[in-house]
């Protein structure tokens, strides 16, 4: 009786892995589809709004929620209470709080480091051509974050299932 | 009214001039005593030069603790992360928002106030297309005095009630945008002895109205529609389309485009109450575009203003039609 709780608790926490870790995977092209979403959404409010960037970068958030939309929400109202910090410091600062939640890689984490110390400086014709070249970046970004779930979220999954029957197996 | 004074300039600086000036900065303009920052008209900083407050017609320099200095080699001098960090401050890390003003060489901040840049023009096709390496900044503080244009108001209303056009002539800081501000307020609520007016304005700095996303934030009246942020020429067409004002007004008149369209408001039956940079009638005369409207009598009235003994002293109010001085003196304001 005991062996079979035993056998069955492992087999839990090794498909509970599995299965996190593929949910991490299809996360992280959702997460990236967000950003470009909020990164097409910014250049619209700065380039035809002439927003504010704390403002704009708060209303690029409409209707999306989640670790990105908090990510773009907090740099807004530090940006807001602190405008003597840099949108670059600033961005450093919301990423590395909230590193736990964002499932990013570090190339994907330089290309919004790097958009923070281009917002605001220049004119609405530059910033224009600057935000798109980020979304460009990340669109490519996606697609291989796409390119890796597909490949890889299943395999996780019968992974974690089959590495808890073999464990089970080999103790039994 | 020497604590009205020091009320009012505690109010400015602590609401609209102190959110855009580094630490530093701040920590020695709040060291000086109100009974010296009660008439600060501008602070004034300049790359490797001391930091200048300037009271009325004089100017003051401070040391780093705050202390007013008459030595300049005792002075704070300014550096480049002052001008730097200011400039962020004031275009809250929007510099893209500001590229229309930027482009003549001044950012609009909340509560109206001018700040004035200079720097390396960047020219592309014959026009300036931005300012880089910015040097020099001059923040000019606007107040809004009710009343200062009590003097002003008989000689610009008509028994029946109608306004004259009147052109406000001054050199800069005499307190044209103070007084068009208040002159504004005072047509669009009436008295007992006239009755309000529905007034549109054109305030292409963000200066009259201080608009802040798109709201004024003085009081202008009942009856005043704003157009923030919008070329005069292109604004005062749109307003007598859309807001069928009686009286539109604007700030600093000077280009072809704006002349036309003042013409095209008195053609439409609107009055015009505006201001020119000047020092008297026979000196605009001969000037481009302004001076063509003097000549052709477009205006009823012209209000000369100078800044001696005062900012806002009204030197004379004349009839153009046969420049006669109807008042002469001087008004505080």
């Amino acid at each position: 009786m005991l062996k079979l709780i035993g056998s069955l608790l492992v087999l839990l926490v090794s498909s509970y892995i599995g299965f996190k870790m593929a949910s991490r995977c299809q996360e992280r092209p959702r997460q990236l589809r967000q950003i470009i979403t909020c990164v097409g959404s910014l250049r619209s409010h700065i380039i035809y709004s002439c927003l504010p960037l704390h403002e704009a970068i708060a209303n690029s958030t409409n209707g999306i929620y989640g670790p990105i939309a908090e990510f773009f929400q907090q740099v807004a109202n530090l940006l807001e209470k602190n405008a003597s910090l840099t949108p670059q410091e600033i961005i450093k600062k919301v990423l590395s709080e909230m590193e736990g939640s964002l499932i990013l890689k570090r190339p994907e984490i330089e290309v919004l480091y790097v958009l923070g110390g281009n917002l605001g400086v220049m004119n609405c014709k530059e910033q224009e051509k600057y935000l798109s070249l980020v979304i460009e970046q990340l669109e490519r970004f996606e697609n291989e974050a796409t390119r890796l779930r597909d490949l890889n979220t299943k395999m996780y999954r019968y992974l974690g299932i089959c590495g808890g029957l073999a464990i089970v197996i080999i103790l039994l | 009214m020497t604590d009205n004074k020091n009320i009012l300039i505690k109010k400015i600086l602590e609401q609209s001039i102190y959110p855009v000036l580094p630490d530093q900065l701040i920590a020695m303009i709040s060291a000086i005593s109100l009974e010296h920052l009660r008439d600060l008209t501008e602070i004034r900083l300049r790359i490797n030069q001391p930091l200048l407050l300037v009271l009325g017609n004089q100017d003051i320099t401070v040391n780093p603790m705050g202390e007013v200095v008459v030595n300049y080699n005792e002075a704070y001098l300014c550096n480049q992360d002052d001008i730097q960090r200011t400039l962020q401050l004031m275009s809250k890390n929007s510099l893209y928002a500001f590229e229309h003003q930027l482009k003549m060489g001044f950012l609009t901040i909340d509560g109206g106030h001018r700040i004035g840049l200079t720097g390396q023009a960047i020219i592309d096709a014959g026009e300036v297309k931005t300012l880089k390496s910015i040097n020099g900044l001059n923040i000019r503080l606007a107040r809004e005095v009710k009343g200062c244009a009590d003097q002003i108001i008989p000689y610009i209303i008509t028994k029946e009630g109608q306004v004259l056009n009147t052109l406000i002539i001054s050199p800069p800081r005499c307190g044209k945008t103070t007084i068009l501000r208040d002159l504004i307020r005072q047509i669009s609520m009436g008295s007992k002895i006239y009755k309000g007016l529905p007034v549109g304005v054109v305030d292409e700095r963000s200066e009259i109205a201080a608009c802040k996303s798109g709201i004024s934030t003085v009081d202008l009246g009942i009856r005043t529609d704003v157009l923030d942020n919008c070329p005069k020429a292109m604004g005062m067409l749109m307003l007598i389309r859309s807001m069928s004002p009686a009286v539109v007004a604007t700030d600093e008149l000077g280009r072809a485009e704006d002349i036309h369209a003042v013409r095209e408001a008195l053609n439409a039956g609107v009055s015009v109450v505006t201001t020119v940079h000047g020092k008297d009638l026979s000196e605009l005369l001969h000037r481009p575009y302004v001076g063509e409207l003097l000549q052709n009598k477009y205006f009823h009235r012209y209000i000369l203003l100078s800044d001696d003994p005062r900012v806002g002293t009204i030197k004379k109010i004349i009839d153009s039609s046969n420049n006669k001085i109807l008042w002469e003196g001087a008004k505080k304001c």
